[in-house]
């Protein structure tokens, strides 16, 4: 009997580091969705932005109405990345280059803010813009480690408001690659 | 009977075990401690700070802006840790990254901040940090080395973690 329960609790423990969990909420105040995903303790949330929402905090900030606009329409969303590791050696690290979308036409990388930036170097962006859309979007390459590492920030993830992508995730526990799908995001119509 | 109780035992234990690690997850140790850059920017009123003014005290600083959620949410428990350590010779510091002065002024309203507040209206000080997202805070040892660090939000009042802190002095 005693190895019957422990093999229950064993079975627990694994059933809880090992299954991914995908979650879609919808936030009943602002009606936009958010996508929840955690597996081996790397916990993603995207939580959809309007396109006004992200035209507006840009403009604030000293951004041209043409880039405001380029920005707002290529699907931004609001993400959070934590590591929810309890053992203190497991580091996490994400990096975007490897994500990708996928819609009905194609697979592509996504918009990285280097790929912004480039955009605009012959620009006559004010200094304070740059910094803030650098330090508001989400790093390309970064590491979390197990003691509560969290960041947020937005990634532009490409297609129109109003359609839906399928989004290819990885990340490394220590050395160990994992890769995901979420399927079905859809991009918030203007 | 027994049963129940093996089982309760078992599960006491997982859930001392979780605890036990949960006691852990605070601030990152930096094994190598590199030595923090020599920050030297002004505060509200214009008058210039330097990270080395704070030499034989522990540091914390911190790293934000007025539109970082997690920025937002963690200030209060920085504002109510400062009342806590400010006569124990611990200093803290918030650098805000690309704001000026009516912005910070006008968000210290509603979000009170009692300890120095820097600026770094050009980004150039954040930018000799390893920094790679708002909030980030380091922990500094009164010999000017990073210690610990922490990517996101924390209860910075927590005496567990204000301890980790005092126990550098």
């Amino acid at each position: 009997m005693k190895i019957q329960h422990l093999s229950f609790i064993f079975s627990l423990l694994f059933w809880q580091v090992s299954q991914a969990e995908i979650t879609k909420t919808i936030s009943p105040e602002t009606q936009l969705i958010e996508w929840k995903f955690i597996e081996h303790n790397f916990e993603l949330k995207l939580i959809q932005r309007l396109p006004d929402q992200t035209r507006s905090f840009f403009e604030a900030r000293g951004f041209p109405k043409n880039i405001t606009n380029d920005i707002a329409n290529s699907c931004v969303f609001q993400t959070i990345s934590r590591n929810n590791s309890k053992d203190k050696s497991q580091s996490i690290q994400v990096s975007l280059k490897n994500w990708k979308i996928k819609t009905d036409q194609k697979t592509q990388p996504i918009k990285l803010k280097e790929d912004w930036q480039k955009q605009w170097t012959n620009s006559n962006l004010k200094p304070a813009a740059k910094l803030a859309f650098r330090w508001a979007t989400f790093p390309t390459e970064q590491s979390f480690e197990p003691s509560g590492d969290y960041n947020w920030g937005m990634i532009s993830f490409g297609p129109k408001p109003g359609s839906t992508f399928d989004l290819y995730i990885e990340w490394k526990n220590n050395d160990q690659r994992n890769r995901a799908w979420i399927k079905n995001i859809s991009c918030p119509k203007s | 009977m027994q049963q129940y109780k093996f089982t309760i035992f078992c599960l006491s234990l997982l859930i001392l075990f979780s605890n036990t690690l949960n006691a852990e997850q605070l601030i990152t140790p930096l094994k190598n401690k590199p030595l923090a850059p020599n920050l030297q920017l002004p505060d509200m009123d214009g008058k210039t700070h330097k990270l080395s003014d704070y030499k034989g005290q522990a540091v914390i600083i911190n790293f934000w802006a007025t539109w970082c959620p997690p920025c937002r949410e963690e200030l209060p428990s920085m504002n109510r840790a400062w009342a806590k350590i400010k006569s124990q010779g611990i200093a803290m510091i918030a650098v805000n990254v690309g704001e000026d002065e009516d912005t910070i002024f006008t968000f210290t309203g509603d979000y009170p901040i009692d300890f120095t507040i820097l600026l770094d209206q050009s980004g150039e000080e954040i930018s000799r940090w390893p920094i790679k997202g708002l909030p980030t805070t380091f922990v500094i040892d009164p010999q000017g080395r990073i210690v610990y660090r922490a990517i996101g939000g924390r209860e910075w009042d927590s005496e567990e973690l204000l301890n980790l802190v005092r126990a550098l002095k």
